[in-house]
């Protein structure tokens, strides 16, 4: 079947939509095994102690890494994690998720609101 | 004899929890959707469901990559809240129908699906908000029992529609081949319209939301047709999870009659739909 399986190299079949295929599922396995890491509150104090220490526990690129530490969702994204998993990363530093979502859109948060979810900003 | 007294469809934002653990439920922004559900409150209080089948999928708070399964039937005695990165809700844990659940284990295998069996699992906000939003939150023990479906709609490859809406009729024999008394409400959730992530993060459908709860009644058949892409394309990244309310549907009969229906949008970033189906 022609699915939403994109083929490694291929972009999204739906644009702006990255789905948890194969190949992004593979590429973002250590960024998400260590958002999942955070479920835990001895892994979330081991976070807020010593933030690299703790991403090296799980064998995470310099790539992957930065990206956590500048959290840039956009790029953690692109990196193959998932929303569900590093929104768990939010537990510990507070974001809101909108906040989030207007970062992944490229947009000013009052103009994500208002613009895409339609609030009265 | 065990039967299905109706179906339950309704959105299952973990920002709902949210807001009733803060105490917003009255505040301007939540009131116009929490009012909503009060109808749907007093039809369920009406009619004393014992089990609630809740069709939901966990969103990596439970389950990992490490193991996907397709379809999980849940059946232990009990299931707490889970810890999603904020410590478990303060609920009561949900009691499990087990001996039903076993039942619709050997059900789906004779009927040719063959769902992983979980003895041991705690629930997200997935199976948690719709609980809420139904039943309203207990001090100390929940009224009903729950038999958990997991649906993997995360990782590529998700079932296809046309499965849920299947799995779903194989439901409903399991009910009504249970020697039991029980009453049974089938509980869909998910959806509907919204994406979290990508350049299209906060995409909103208003028009198929509204759209989706009319035919999910009239025409489910079309909806059971529909590929993943086209659901994906038009209710977004994550809310193409509203497929998951294709199986409460294919456990009712073809004609229903629509006793409740609400929609609120945003509930945070999700179009939130609510609908209570009975069998015409």
């Amino acid at each position: 079947m022609s699915g939403p399986d994109s083929h490694a190299g291929e972009p999204d079949r739906i644009p702006d939509t990255p789905l948890l295929d194969r190949e992004r599922q593979l590429r973002g396995y250590r960024i998400n095994k260590m958002a999942m890491g955070l479920g835990d509150p001895a892994n979330r104090a081991a976070f807020r102690a010593d933030e690299r220490a703790y991403l090296d526990r799980f064998g995470l690129s310099e790539e992957e890494k930065a990206a956590v530490l500048a959290r840039d969702w956009r790029e953690m994204v692109r990196l193959g994690g998932n929303l569900f998993l590093i929104l768990k990363i939010s537990a510990v530093d507070p974001v809101r998720i909108t906040e989030i979502g207007a970062h992944q859109a490229g947009m000013e948060h009052e103009a994500f609101l208002r613009d895409r979810l339609g609030k009265k900003v | 004899m065990a039967r299905i007294v109706g179906g339950l469809g309704t959105s299952h934002v973990p920002s709902i929890g949210a807001a009733l653990d803060k105490g917003l439920r009255d505040t301007p922004e939540w009131k116009p959707f929490f009012d909503g559900y009060v109808p749907a409150r007093e039809w369920v209080r009406e009619q004393r469901p014992d089990v609630a089948v809740v069709v939901f999928n966990d969103h990596f708070n439970a389950l990992f990559l490490d193991r996907v399964p397709t379809f999980a039937v849940g059946c232990a005695a009990e299931y707490h809240p889970v810890d999603e990165g904020w410590g478990p809700r303060a609920i009561p844990p949900f009691p499990g129908a087990s001996r039903f659940a076993w039942h619709l284990a050997d059900t789906l295998v004779e009927n040719r699906f063959d769902p992983e069996i979980i003895q041991e699992i705690k629930v997200d906000h997935g199976l948690q908000v719709p609980m809420e939003l139904f039943w309203g939150r207990p001090a100390d023990a929940w009224p009903v029992k729950v038999v958990p479906i997991f649906v993997n709609v995360l990782q590529y490859p998700i079932p296809l529609p046309a499965r849920l809406y299947e799995l779903g009729k194989t439901l409903r024999r399991a009910i009504e081949s249970y020697d039991g008394d029980e009453r049974f409400v089938v509980l869909g959730t998910g959806g509907l319209s919204h994406q979290l992530q990508g350049a299209r993060a906060g995409f909103l459908n208003r028009e198929a939301d509204q759209r989706f709860l009319v035919d999910i009644a009239e025409d489910p058949d079309r909806l059971a047709g529909w590929s993943r892409e086209q659901y994906v394309e038009t209710f977004g990244g994550e809310g193409a999870e509203v497929v998951m309310w294709l199986v409460m549907r294919g456990a009712l009969n073809r004609e229903v009659v629509v006793r409740h229906r609400h929609y609120f949008a945003p509930a945070s970033m999700t179009g939130a739909g609510m609908i209570v189906l009975e069998d015409a």
